[in-house]
């Protein structure tokens, strides 16, 4: 087992190379480019990159726009560029979720915006107050449940999933997912701490290890029969579907029942950042995903409920006038974020 | 003479003191961090979270340690000890499995043993349709995976303990009537024991400080819970007591691993030393020794790498190979190069300073270098991103800051092969080149050069590939637009597109077999 090489030309040759790697591994952090070319956006982006991209494709085909995307967690997106500061690349950030938009806007990163096109297309509820970040798309958090394991009216609420007899029947996001926080939030301001708690704790049970990163692994697992329900944003559902039109599964829209609190809604969203050099493009792609036309792609692509009201839904979904959403304001969520931790943490929930 | 080696001393000095400093400034940031933290969090996570995790990371490291240890070192001894057919070929084989990123074996096996997977199918033949496999994203599954990738380690060891055992105490003991297998019970193990367990150390240290497998596994171990607790909070506290208790962790297993490795050198292999005899096999020895031998390469390397090229060919795989993907590897090959080379820049002065002046002072800086061993890749992250925020938040978000991450996690690889090339020269040899007329250039080319350059070839490659294969840090501090190849098969079979991550995957394993071979010559430890 040596590795001594017995010929000396193809030792030196190997050498040299070797050599040659060495200074270029030297200099190569300095041509690293740092100033981008004028057309071009940098985009943080917590959204999984399989549906963010092909929307960002299309803006590029439309305009030329080239854009740098870094694909994230959209927590871990925030915090980095709060340690940027003013000396980011990005130009926009993109997340899966409201409450970190909000909370990138209450710690300055964001710039607000005054775009009658914005106003025009999207309704206030689904904006900040100054237009700092600006929702795209609708997703509910909802259940997916096996048809052949499962009858629709066995459950009728989240809540329902902490109970026993479900025990190692589910399968739920890990609690760094934005929408696992938004979501216990929502039901933390409607039910308050200690039901919230209880909830949380059946859970953690109920589920043991089937504790997902991504949802697409959820629905795949229901879709398996591995569980027979688990907790999603509806879109992977759809997607699912889309893609094999024969899966045993299906959605319940969840606390519909009279007194409920009514589904959990979320939205994914956009800002412009603060220092942006290139605030004319960043406005530009603004423009281009909440007109018609990109409202589409996240209907068409995502199967996410558009926000524009001109823009239908895929008829897949469910119909949109069809069932209530809880009344917890978007805004709402970043100042709910903090204590909702504390208590996923006391909880123990991974 | 003596004065200007002094005045060439003290520039370096501050150098060598700088780079312990760099390497050793970030740790103690997190270290600060977690004890200053509120004790509030440390009462919250002491009640939650820590127990749980401390629990799973060692009962991991223990299942681990003992499944390596089986299997390192029966096959260390049959490979050194029964000659049949093909002996040396499964020698070289057995080391495979270290080409194999964890999170590469850890991505395989999820489909394989998935729910409805492959083996599941053939499972449910035997047992009837309603048969269930255990789960791979379980502890049953993190320890199968992580055992395969790492068993190399202790046959390695094991390997040249009894190639360089002397064979006579076991022909005493055989002598005296003690049977074949009380022998090995009495004598050959025992003589074994401080290889072995220099082995399962570093096994255990390698298991408490992946990530890979883990978290492709979600089984949750003290290093991935620092990697969640980064991503999905907004401040580090968490994660930095986490981390220390991570390096504390760590730093026990390294020391454990250095304890004995300095016992295993004792051996007495000088005076009546002989090769020991190998016994030879007859066909159903060899049948059944090349079976077992089989399915230990089989499942730690051949399975998952055919497994790995036949998704590579498939028709979605191939779509993915644009420029796209050429840039990834780009990204992959330029990371690793600077990393490589600032390790080897960094490491030199060190090194050269601790053999030719070896002062406290800079034994103490060499050992500082070190401290890459106890930095899983999040942690080393985590410590540097604290660092530059504090310190110097300009390079924050650059590719600066994840080459130092590298370096700082890498250099103990490095030095492995860099402090024995320098320390092959001695003044003298120098200074003898010198009074036979070469000049300085010549001396330098003729003579030191051909002294360290192995030394040098051998620490830049294995950081290379180190760098290359490097997940977590990459994942939390890499700059927009450096996606690079260990990125792209984390993120696809994170979302189980098992072909996709296939490519990527493929090459680094292809890229890994080379340095391989430079590893199993020179230095193995450092992977």
């Amino acid at each position: 087992m040596s590795f001594v090489c017995s010929l000396p030309t193809l030792r030196r040759t190997i050498l040299s190379g070797l050599l040659l790697l060495f200074a270029a591994g030297l200099v190569a952090p300095f041509f690293v480019p740092s100033a981008l070319a004028a057309d071009q956006l940098t985009i943080y982006s917590g959204r999984g990159e399989r549906l963010i991209k092909p929307v960002l494709d299309a803006f590029t085909a439309n305009t030329g726009i080239q854009i740098e995307l870094l694909s994230s967690g959209t927590t871990e997106l925030v915090n980095r560029l709060k340690a940027e500061g003013d000396r980011t690349s990005a130009d926009l950030l993109i997340t899966n979720d409201a409450g970190s938009l909000e909370l990138a806007r209450t710690a300055g990163l964001l710039r607000p915006l005054n775009m009658r096109e914005v106003e025009r297309a999207i309704p206030a509820q689904f904006r900040a107050s100054d237009n700092a970040w600006v929702g795209l798309s609708g997703r509910f958090w909802i259940l997916v449940y096996n048809r052949t394991m499962v009858k629709p009216d066995q459950v009728r609420s989240l809540l329902d999933l902490a109970d026993p007899k479900w025990k190692d029947k589910i399968a739920i996001p890990n609690s760094g997912s934005e929408y696992l926080q938004a979501g216990v939030s929502v039901i933390r301001a409607t039910y308050g701490d200690e039901k919230t708690r209880q909830f949380l704790q059946g859970l953690k049970t109920n589920a043991d290890n089937q504790v997902y990163q991504k949802s697409s692994q959820i629905v795949d697992a229901v879709a398996k029969g591995q569980v027979a329900l688990g907790i999603v944003n509806h879109y992977y559902v759809y997607r699912h579907l889309a893609a094999q039109p024969g899966a045993p599964i299906a959605v319940v829209m969840p606390d519909q029942q009279e007194g409920g609190m009514g589904a959990i809604m979320n939205v994914a969203g956009v800002g412009v950042i603060k220092s942006t050099k290139h605030l004319d493009s960043a406005k530009l792609l603004v423009e281009f995903l909440v007109a018609q036309a990109g409202q589409k792609l996240f209907a068409d692509l995502d199967k996410e409920y558009p926000l524009h009201q001109d823009v239908k839904a895929d008829p897949a979904l469910v119909e949109r006038k069809s069932f209530r959403a809880a009344l917890v304001p978007l805004s709402k969520l970043a100042e709910l974020r903090e204590p909702t931790l504390t208590l996923i943490e006391q909880v123990g929930l991974r | 003479m003596s004065t200007i080696r002094q005045q060439l001393a003290s520039p370096l000095q501050l150098v060598v003191l700088a780079s312990a400093g760099i390497i050793l400034l970030p740790l103690g940031y997190v270290t600060a961090q977690a004890l200053s933290a509120d004790p509030v969090v440390w009462g919250r996570l002491w009640a939650t979270r820590i127990p749980e995790l401390l629990f799973n990371t060692i009962s991991l490291a223990a299942s681990v340690a003992v499944i390596t240890l089986v299997l390192g070192v029966s096959t260390a001894w049959l490979i050194t000890r029964v000659e049949f057919p093909g002996r040396r070929l499964w020698e070289g084989a057995m080391v495979l499995p270290l080409a194999m990123p964890t999170y590469v074996l850890a991505y395989v096996y999820s489909f394989l043993l998935g729910f409805g997977g492959p083996v599941e199918h053939l499972w449910q033949l035997v047992a009837g349709p309603q048969a269930r496999i255990f789960s791979p994203h379980s502890y049953l599954g993190a320890t199968l995976v992580m055992a395969l990738d790492t068993f190399p380690f202790v046959y390695l060891l094991s390997r040249s303990a009894l190639l360089s055992m002397n064979v006579s105490f076991e022909e005493v003991a055989r002598a005296s009537g003690v049977s074949r297998l009380s022998t090995l019970w009495r004598v050959t193990l025992p003589l074994m024991r401080p290889s072995i367990a220099a082995g399962v150390a570093l096994v255990i240290l390698y298991v408490v400080s992946d990530f890979g497998a883990v978290s492709l596994l979600r089984y949750q171990t003290l290093t991935y819970a620092v990697f969640q607790q980064m991503t999905g909070r907004s401040d580090n506290t968490a994660a930095s007591i986490l981390s220390i208790l991570l390096v504390g962790l760590a730093l026990i297993f390294l020391i454990t691993e250095r304890w004995f490795r300095q016992r295993s050198r004792f051996y007495q292999t000088t005076g009546h030393y002989r090769a020991p005899q190998r016994h030879q096999y007859g066909w159903l020895g060899t049948v059944a020794v090349t079976g077992y031998l089989g399915l230990i390469v089989g499942a730690a390397f051949a399975l998952p790498a055919s497994l790995l090229v036949q998704w590579s060919l498939s028709p979605e795989a191939q779509a993915t190979l644009d420029s796209r993907f050429f840039g990834f590897v780009w990204n992959s090959g330029i990371l690793a190069a600077s990393a490589a080379t600032g390790g080897v820049l960094i490491g030199l002065p060190l090194a050269y300073l601790a053999s030719r002046r070896p002062t406290m002072l800079n034994l103490g800086c060499l050992q500082a270098a070190y401290a890459g061993y106890v930095l899983p890749g999040p942690v080393a992250a985590l410590a540097v991103l604290v660092l530059f925020t504090k310190l110097a938040p300009v390079f924050y978000g650059s590719v600066l800051i994840l080459i130092v991450a590298y370096v700082i996690h890498f250099l103990p690889a490095g030095l492995q092969s860099l402090e024995p090339a320098l320390q092959h020269i001695s003044p003298n040899l120098e200074e003898v080149a010198r009074t036979l007329g070469l000049g300085m250039r010549d001396t330098w080319r003729r003579v030191t050069l051909p002294l360290v350059r192995n030394g040098f070839v051998v620490a830049w490659v294995l950081m290379f590939l180190q760098t290359m294969k490097e997940l977590p840090a990459t994942l939390l501090l890499r700059p927009v637009g450096f996606d690079t190849l260990a990125i792209r098969v984390w993120m696809e079979a994170s979302e189980e597109y098992y072909q996709l991550a296939a490519p990527s995957a493929l090459l680094i394993v292809l890229l890994s077999l080379p340095a391989l071979a430079l590893l199993v010559s020179k230095d193995w430890r450092a992977a």
